[in-house]
């Protein structure tokens, strides 16, 4: 790399390339000089990377712009050149609304202002151009307010450009700033507050998020603030100030025009379904960045205006999208930020929001995960508690938190110790022992032990809790198997010991599977019927299969038609996933596995598996254990995955199509060019061009054809199959919701006395008064076990260790939480299938609680829930 | 922008000497692949550790144990194959470099596994590094704790070794001595063994991965006939080798890839490992098969 490019990439870091410095002024002067020395030879790679540099650093922008505005100064015509790039950069952003160029983009514009690069009043015509199309967007007759998704965004990032820059626009162009700023607040009058109704961390904020404000309003606030204040930010750097004097000398040029995208089409109607999908579609193509966790006191952050928050937050999320995957630089970055105070507990916050942000993340988890490992090796002395104060609040609040979260924070807690030796002070948490065993803090703490187990193994995890020993209660069986016709411990034999040995010689022999049904079907079946017939065999292939993952693999590979051939139908299959499931009932990760892979098989169907999953052994596990859900989870996901790589094979198939078409079609053209020719030929002129031409052509132009065809035809049957995937997964999500349906019709209270999660919640307290349950109460608790007080006195808080909530009641919210969950990650497959989902399910007479938790997971406008 | 900071076209630093093919036809199967090799395992790593911890980047195909060739068990290395690249991409990203059961594992994109591949390379059997010196898990019974300072520090482990290597020359042949008189190595052994078990893909009705597996001599015999730092490896191995092969009689082996022959032709045979099978594409016997439910 050369060195000009190395220190403008490096800009304003404490490095080497720098001489160690950390004065910014230096670090400008010392790259405007070597730039401008290199604009002769390189000019256009110079502003190629600038930009480049801009885009992908953005809390370098004000050090970027001010080296753009001390070249404009030598060089007009090159920074004149870097404006018109950006420009039409800019454009193609809009155009297809990529939402981190678009607002990165502004930044660079309100920068390149600061610095006397463009005109203010160029600035504040894009600013202009944007707030009326939002405008228009969220009229009711001109536009389509179903798209307030776009009109907020472009909103925020006009807002999000006033830290950079308000100060200099209210300087030299008061009357368009003030425009703006008008315009931003009729913008706010006429749009409609944005719920955070199925996104919000809490199950509570559902039912206050009225109230709230959403997140323009709350910028609107900081943005205000900040005006009154003078446009005074401590945490963005106002480099162009130190070179003003030089900086006024600069030609400020013009921002060509630009135009806002088309307005989406206007709705007839402004509710119903059609409102509701738009509604969703135009969400996800402009999603809200960040949602606030509020997890720390204030206090944490009490040196920041509130504008601070948010531009931290901005830096902290541009560093961990445009760092991704570059470790080192991320952490650095995260860490280095150009503001002057302490962020730990707003980054803890911001990670942890992305981290549990919904409906999902920008990247994996495991990328957060990643970042925050790597934050607490870089800040070894801050970093870890403030993590662990972040795991202590979410676990006081756990049995709010959103479904989808806590298993988020489960996979990322387990995973995060496994990283850094398995050590937690376990002994804070030895209370849950003494709630019952569907206490959400119970379950959480017994789900991270699973998933910790699993990561390492059972003696590693059980020696991690060696100080809190009771905890091992809950720690999962030691994985081995259970099978029931071992003949190694010396049991009793009995003559399906013997068949089960017998199919072992066979597959040790090597005997195919059509030999090994023939035998089955002619020996095995008329003599012991089917169930018996069907445990022997499958306990006895999970057992050959049993040592690892790829033998699991091999023996389907290899067997699997003697399953298909025992469990055609749907109740042959329930039968084979309750063996499977007694086979591993000690390690739900091979059962979940083996139900995964046997599914990926087509031995079993997925309508099989949610059949199963509502039969009632399961069902009584739903608010204890995560087993259950997890095996649900998996054959959704997994039907869901296919009908994903299907669209994408279509959408790759269609390109080919066009591409051969193409081809055949200019082979043609050059195939009749030729035939259309004379030649002469011995002297004659003749129709066609020299043969031995016109014969490659003519085959270059057949295999062409051919080569259409072909692609068409793989286009029309990936097409079908897609079609009979898409119709699968119809009635995958109708069967998923009527079994939801109905157990919760079995076990809610009736609807006229619980129609919030909150008359839920209470209708416990009720109950107890009432009847004795079956659940102890919580006097009976400490007399039975001393050792309530003792670890009471041991949770730091001491406030967790009643929990209230009858078994009936959680079960109904654990349910309720894992609907909502499932509805909101596959709302544009359920959005598809609304009309029949409606009619099938979603009728008059369901649930008030279940039609809620369905629709605030879809985002589906609550009006309708009122109207009816 | 990542790219503003790393040549996204180099995917692996490392070369590997068997890629049957150019360096562009290498880089461009790194840049297609969906399988990443994953190295600096723990030889008790088990498959489903290995699962558990890379589907959390990505629905998994497959996994390929590397497996030492000589005792047919897991040596430190291993393959795991996706469905998409942007999975594969994910693994590659995000857990290279992070801790799997105690040690710092290392993920890189792979030109795609073959036949053949999942044997160590080393001399003795094992991984060729890995092999160089005594196995990591060896200390980690007589130091733990300093080895854990140093996992955490993420010090490549091969440093950690060389380290041993070279200040402690004749640390193997004490470890050599220990074993066999059955001394502290005795005890070491009886907890470990209580502990863990090492898969043995050698034994067993369906040994994964035998076309060009050897028959295995001398898998009964003493400890081997190697270098003496294979010796301190094999003496993992023995303890946790469940001979089950011998108890249930299993026949001799034959190759388990014969198999395919029957049905050979490759287009009419159902995909392998499949994410989800077309509901049509069963097998064989489909047109006897009952009516959908």
């Amino acid at each position: 790399m050369s060195s000009w490019r190395t220190l403008l990439l490096r800009i304003g870091n404490k490095c080497p390339e720098y001489g160690g410095s950390a004065d910014v002024k230096e670090h400008i002067e010392t790259c405007y000089g070597v730039v401008r020395r290199e604009l002769e030879h390189s000019a256009g790679d110079i502003s190629n990377f600038l930009i480049e540099c801009a885009e992908g650093l953005p809390h370098k922008i004000p050090l970027l712009g001010t080296v753009i505005g001390l070249l404009n100064l030598e060089n007009e015509d090159f920074v004149k050149g870097i404006v018109e790039t950006t420009q039409t950069r800019f454009q193609e952003a809009l155009d297809s609304g990529n939402c981190d160029r678009i607002r990165v983009l502004m930044r660079f514009l309100t920068a390149l202002m600061c610095s006397k690069v463009l005109q203010p009043a160029s600035l504040a015509v894009v600013f202009e151009t944007l707030l009326s199309s939002a405008a228009t967007t969220v009229d009711e007759e001109k536009g389509n307010p179903s798209w307030q998704a776009r009109g907020d965004f472009f909103v925020t990032c006009i807002l999000s450009c006033l830290p950079w820059g308000g100060s200099e626009l209210a300087e030299q162009v008061p009357e368009e700033m003030e425009r703006v700023m008008v315009g931003v607040e009729a913008y706010l009058s006429i749009r409609s507050h944005n719920a955070d109704t199925g996104l919000s961390f809490f199950e509570e904020d559902d039912d206050l998020s009225a109230g709230e404000k959403d997140f323009l309003e709350d910028l609107w606030d900081r943005i205000k603030f900040l005006s009154s204040n003078g446009w005074k930010a401590d945490s963005v750097p106002r480099p162009h100030l130190a070179f003003e004097a030089q900086l006024v000398g600069g030609k400020a040029h013009e921002f060509g025009p630009i135009n806002a995208p088309e307005q989406p089409e206007p709705l007839s109607q402004l509710s119903g379904v059609t409102y509701g999908r738009e509604k969703h579609n135009a969400e996800l193509r402009y999603p809200q960045r960040i949602r606030r966790l509020n997890i720390f006191p204030t206090g944490k952050n009490e040196d920041m205006q509130p504008v601070d928050r948010f531009i931290v937050e901005e830096y902290l999320l541009d560093v961990l999208l445009f760092l991704n995957g570059c470790r080192k630089e991320c952490a650095s970055n995260m860490v280095g930020l150009p503001v002057p105070f302490r962020y730990e507990y707003l980054m803890a916050e911001t990670l942890f929001a992305q981290l549990l942000l919904l409906p999902q993340p920008p990247f994996r988890p495991l990328y957060y995960t990643l970042v925050i490992m790597d934050l607490c090796k870089a800040l070894p002395g801050a970093f870890p508690a403030v993590v662990a104060g972040a795991v202590r609040a979410l676990f006081e609040k756990i049995a709010d938190l959103d479904m989808e979260c806590r298993n988020r924070l489960i996979l990322w807690f387990s995973h995060h110790l496994s990283n850094f030796q398995f050590i937690w002070p376990w002994e804070e948490w030895a209370y849950v022992l003494d709630l019952p065993k569907w206490a959400p803090q119970r379950v959480f703490v017994q789900e991270v032990l699973e998933r910790e187990v699993r990561l390492s193994y059972w003696e590693k995890i059980k020696q991690s809790i060696e100080n809190t020993p009771a905890l091992e209660e809950l720690l999962p069986p030691k994985g081995s198997p259970n099978f029931k016709y071992s003949v190694e411990d010396g049991r009793e034999k009995t003559e399906y010991h013997a068949i089960s040995a017998e199919l072992s010689n066979k597959v040790k022999g090597r005997a195919t599977a059509r030999e090994v049904i023939t035998w089955i079907e002619e020996t095995v079946l008329p003599a012991h019927g089917f169930e018996s017939t069907l445990s022997v065999i499958v306990q006895t292939l999970l057992d050959i299969g049993s040592k690892s993952f790829t033998h699991l693999i091999t023996v389907l590979e290899r067997y699997g038609q003697v399953i298909t051939r025992l469990c055609p139908d749907l109740d042959n299959q329930i039968l084979l996933i309750a063996e499977v499931s007694s086979y591993w009932e000690n390690s739900t990760q091979m059962t979940a596995l083996a139900i995964d892979r046997m599914m990926g098989y087509r031995l079993l169907s997925n309508l099989a598996i949610i059949k199963w999953v509502f039969s009632p052994p399961n069902i009584e596990q739903f608010h204890i254990s995560d087993r259950p859900w997890e095996i649900l989870g998996n054959a959704i996901s997994k039907t869901y995955n296919r009908m994903s790589d299907l669209r994408k094979e279509v959408v790759s198939l269609k390109k080919n199509v066009l591409v051969a078409e193409e081809a055949a079609a200019r082979a043609k053209a050059e195939l009749d060019a030729a035939e259309s020719k004379l030649t002469l030929m011995n002297g004659e002129p003749v129709m066609g061009d020299n043969p031995v031409k016109m014969k490659r052509l003519k085959s270059h132009a057949d295999k062409a054809k051919e080569e259409e065809e072909s692609v068409r035809d793989s286009l029309d049957a990936k097409e079908a199959l897609l079609a009979r995937a898409t119709v699968e997964n119809e009635e995958l999500f109708l069967a998923l919701y009527k079994n939801f349906s109905n157990v919760l019709k079995e076990r809610l209270p009736d609807a006229s006395k619980a129609q919030t999660l909150r008359d839920l919640k209470s209708s416990t307290q009720a109950d107890e008064m009432a009847v004795d349950t079956d659940q102890p109460s919580t006097m009976e608790v400490d007399d039975e076990n001393g050792g309530t007080k003792k670890s009471q006195s041991n949770g730091e808080s001491g406030s967790s260790n009643v929990y209230n909530i009858g078994e009936k009641e959680q079960w109904c919210l654990s349910t309720l939480g894992y609907i909502k969950s499932f509805s909101r990650q596959y709302a544009s497959e359920v959005w598809s299938h609304i009309e029949k989902l409606d009619a099938e399910v979603l009728t008059q007479d369901v649930h008030p609680l279940f039609r809620r938790a369905v629709y605030s997971g879809l985002r589906r406008p609550i009006i309708e829930l009122a109207s009816e | 922008m990542a790219s503003l900071f790393k040549d996204p076209a180099k995917l692996s630093a490392y070369r590997d000497r068997r890629f049957p093919g150019t360096q562009e036809e290498f880089e461009h199967a790194l840049q297609t692949s969906v399988t990443v090799y994953i190295g600096n395992m723990s030889f008790y790593t088990t498959e489903e550790q290995v699962y558990e911890l890379f589907t959390r980047a990505g629905e998994i195909k497959k996994i390929i144990m590397g497996l030492d060739k000589n005792s047919k068990t897991p040596c430190g290395f291993c393959f795991v194959l996706y469905y998409s690249r942007e999975d594969t991409e994910d693994a590659v990203k995000y857990i290279s470099g992070t801790i799997l059961d105690d040690r710092p594992i290392r993920v890189d994109f792979d030109w795609g596994f073959q036949e053949g591949r999942q044997w160590g390379r080393g001399r003795s059997g094992g991984q060729a590094w890995t092999v160089l010196s005594v196995s990591i898990d060896m200390f980690q019974q007589f130091f733990p704790q300093n080895l854990l300072l140093w996992a955490d520090s993420l010090i490549p482990q091969k440093f950690i070794r060389l380290f041993f290597f070279c200040h402690f020359p004749g640390f193997s042949d004490f470890l050599n001595k220990v074993i066999r008189r059955g001394g502290y190595g005795k005890l070491v052994q009886k907890e470990l063994e209580a502990q863990r078990q090492l898969v043995d893909y050698g034994t067993g009705s369906l040994g994964s991965f035998p076309p060009i597996m050897p028959p295995q001599f001398g898998r009964q015999g003493g400890p081997g006939h190697g270098g003496s730092h294979r010796q301190g490896r094999d003496f993992h191995r023995k303890r946790f080798r469940d001979d089950d092969r011998h108890a249930r009689g299993e026949p001799p082996k034959r190759a388990y890839e014969q198999e395919p022959r029957r049905n050979s032709d490759p287009e009419s045979r159902p995909e392998k490992n499949p994410r989800f099978r077309e509901s049509g594409d069963s097998d064989e016997e489909d047109d006897e098969k009952k009516g959908k439910a």
